[in-house]
């Protein structure tokens, strides 16, 4: 009994530490979807919107206005690249797409730590990393208040994402342009403006994730290769669906959890950075097109 | 209304190039007058996409420009505009290959038509529901997703959402392009109706020369980047060089158009060339 709760456990924390996955992915599969390209800046803009976070706290502004000065901020950033690089290179391949995006990357972490400095801040959202009494008395569950809030917190996020992208005219304007930019066009849908709220709601995206991330393990350099556990998650759930992003997140850190808690001690423990890969590409022997992964609708 | 604005449309002797060095249309001069349908006709390849591309501004996307001659919309210079401005101002293209947004259901393609245009949700229910009295077939279908709906369907579809954005003008690109005969003259009633009901002016690229002709006013014949001949559609219907190059009613094999009247202007110099 107490072997089985403790695998609860296991997997609760893998499946709540999956949300942030989740988040990550979700900010990838946006941009793809509406530029069709791999934007390699994400690492960096997680980075970039976190460190910028903790420099409005600690120039005094109160939490709130420090986070939405932030997605301003973060919004600013997405129009530079959409009208300084998208734009300049809208009739160019999808390689060159990518490459500028690796460029951007850059761009971004090297402002950040100009403007921010290189050492490594604390975050503190006043959640601390301990388990929560209540969920331990009744259900005997070691369950982190900090993970819970993140999976919380990130699971809110992705619903509202979602809903926007289902329900609202810019969500409609944005499936539009992911399926075909010319049509949309054609029909007065403004690319440019799309772009735009694409990028934004990446940034944001970015910011929250950085924000859990950071106040765990610190706002470091280090997350930008802690975003690039997206790309497993991207192989299993396919690079253009939501839900793909989703269910990816939760099987990547379930999976990893386990795996390192149970498997990890005959490698010598630690192989949560590297488990991940593995298991993705497994996955891309089994099903290439990932687990959501849209088969191409042929026009008739 | 003045003179000038008795044509919507006014091409005046225009020249395109892809890339800066490809030309694809040279000389391209041609009138869509307000409330009618004018065919745009020609081959693959004579230059009827760019033609329309030219007068929508969706020519930027592809790396093509206007290098000579002149676009007037409505009494509006067609210059420096994007598609979306051309939409704003009524100026809607229908783009060859029906292009719908796949995964989309069929309604969301027509309602994502009216993108440009700030309406509340019931004022969309209401063209909607107007958009379906011409296109009843979608009504049916309003819930399947477009990708997996019939080439006609999807042809409505690219129509009926262009109609949303409420067009002064259409540009339609081959709606006829792989479609049976039956269905060909299902979308041309529902285009002549908008025309009549609707009042929108239509110029129409086609290569069905006879459907098209059937269904426009008047027209005009292109080849490699040159108008040919144009006339009342009428007039080209009976034309014994366009019945024998165009309409497959000719006892030798398809020439080209330039060769003929090259041929017959050494016998005939009063022929009217484009
Ligand atoms: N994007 C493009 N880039 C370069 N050349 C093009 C492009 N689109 C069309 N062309 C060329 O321009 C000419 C006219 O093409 P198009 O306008 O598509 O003809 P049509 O619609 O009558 O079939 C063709 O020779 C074609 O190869
Ligand atoms: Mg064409």
């Amino acid at each position: 009994m107490i072997e089985f709760l403790f695998f609860i456990e296991v997997v609760v924390a893998g499946l709540l530490a999956g949300t942030m996955y989740s988040l990550v992915a979700l900010g990838f599969v946006l941009i793809y979807k509406a530029s069709s390209t791999f934007n390699f800046a994400q690492g960096a803009m997680v980075f970039f919107a976190v460190l910028a976070f903790v420099g409005f706290m600690e120039l005094g502004l109160p939490f709130v206005v420090s986070f939405f000065v932030t997605i301003l901020l973060m919004g600013l950033v997405g129009f530079c690249t959409e009208r300084l690089v998208l734009k300049p290179l809208m009739n160019q391949s999808e390689d060159t797409l990518l490459m500028a995006t690796i460029g951007l990357g850059f761009v971004l972490e090297g402002l950040a730590q100009a403007a921010w400095g290189v050492e490594v801040r604390r975050l503190d959202l006043g959640i601390g990393d301990f388990p929560i009494p209540w969920i331990m008395d009744s259900a005997g569950l070691f369950i982190s208040a900090l993970d819970l809030t993140a999976g919380l917190v990130s699971a809110i996020l992705i619903i509202v994402l979602a809903l926007i992208f289902k329900y609202t005219k810019m969500g409609l304007g944005l499936r539009a342009v992911a399926d075909d930019p010319g049509a949309a066009s054609s029909i007065g849908i403004p690319l440019g403006n799309i772009m735009l709220l694409v990028w934004t709601a990446a940034g944001i995206v970015a910011l929250v994730a950085g924000m859990m991330w950071g106040a765990r393990a610190g706002v470091q350099f280090a997350l930008v290769d802690l975003a690039l556990k997206a790309l497993p998650v991207l192989i299993i759930g396919g690079f253009s669906s939501i839900p793909g992003a989703i269910v990816g997140g939760l099987i990547i850190g379930a999976s990893e959890k386990v795996l390192e808690v149970y498997v990890g001690p005959y490698f010598g423990g630690a192989i949560e950075g590297w488990a991940p890969y593995v298991l993705a590409i497994f996955f891309l022997l089994w099903r290439p097109e990932g687990l959501y992964g849209e088969k191409i609708i042929r026009r008739v | 209304m003045t003179a000038e604005t008795d044509n919507i449309l006014e091409i005046d002797a225009i020249e395109v190039i892809y890339d800066s060095v490809i030309a694809a249309v040279h000389d391209v001069s041609l009138t869509v007058p307000r409330g009618k349908i004018v065919a745009l006709l020609g081959g693959n390849g004579a230059g009827k996409s760019t033609t329309l591309k030219a007068v929508s501004t969706m020519l930027a996307a592809e790396r093509g420009m206007v290098t000579k001659g002149t676009i007037t919309y409505d009494g509006t210079p067609v210059k420096t505009q994007n598609p979306a401005e051309m939409v704003g101002l009524g100026m809607v293209q229908v783009l060859e290959g029906r292009r719908c947004f796949g995964h989309l259901t069929v309604e969301e393609n027509i309602i994502a038509g009216a993108y440009s245009r700030r309406l509340s949700k019931q004022e969309i229910r209401a063209e909607l529901e107007k958009i379906y009295g011409y296109f009843n077939r979608l009504k049916d279908r309003r819930r399947s997703q477009a990708g997996f709906t019939s080439g006609g369907e999807q042809q409505m579809v690219a129509v009926a959402r262009a109609m949303m954005a409420k067009p002064k003008m259409l540009l339609l690109d081959e709606p006829s392009m792989g479609l049976a005969p039956q269905l060909v003259a299902e979308i041309f009633n529902i285009v002549n109706e908008l025309n009549q009901k609707e009042g929108v002016s239509i110029l129409l690229a086609e290569q069905n020369t006879n459907v098209a002709l059937r269904n426009a006013d008047y027209g005009y014949i292109i080849e490699t980047g040159h108008v040919m001949l144009h006339g009342t559609a009428k007039s080209l219907l009976n034309d014994e060089k366009v019945k024998d190059l165009y309409l497959g009613i000719s006892k030798e094999g398809r020439k080209n158009f330039r060769d003929v009247l090259r041929k017959e202007s050494a016998l005939r110099p009063d022929l009217h060339q484009g």
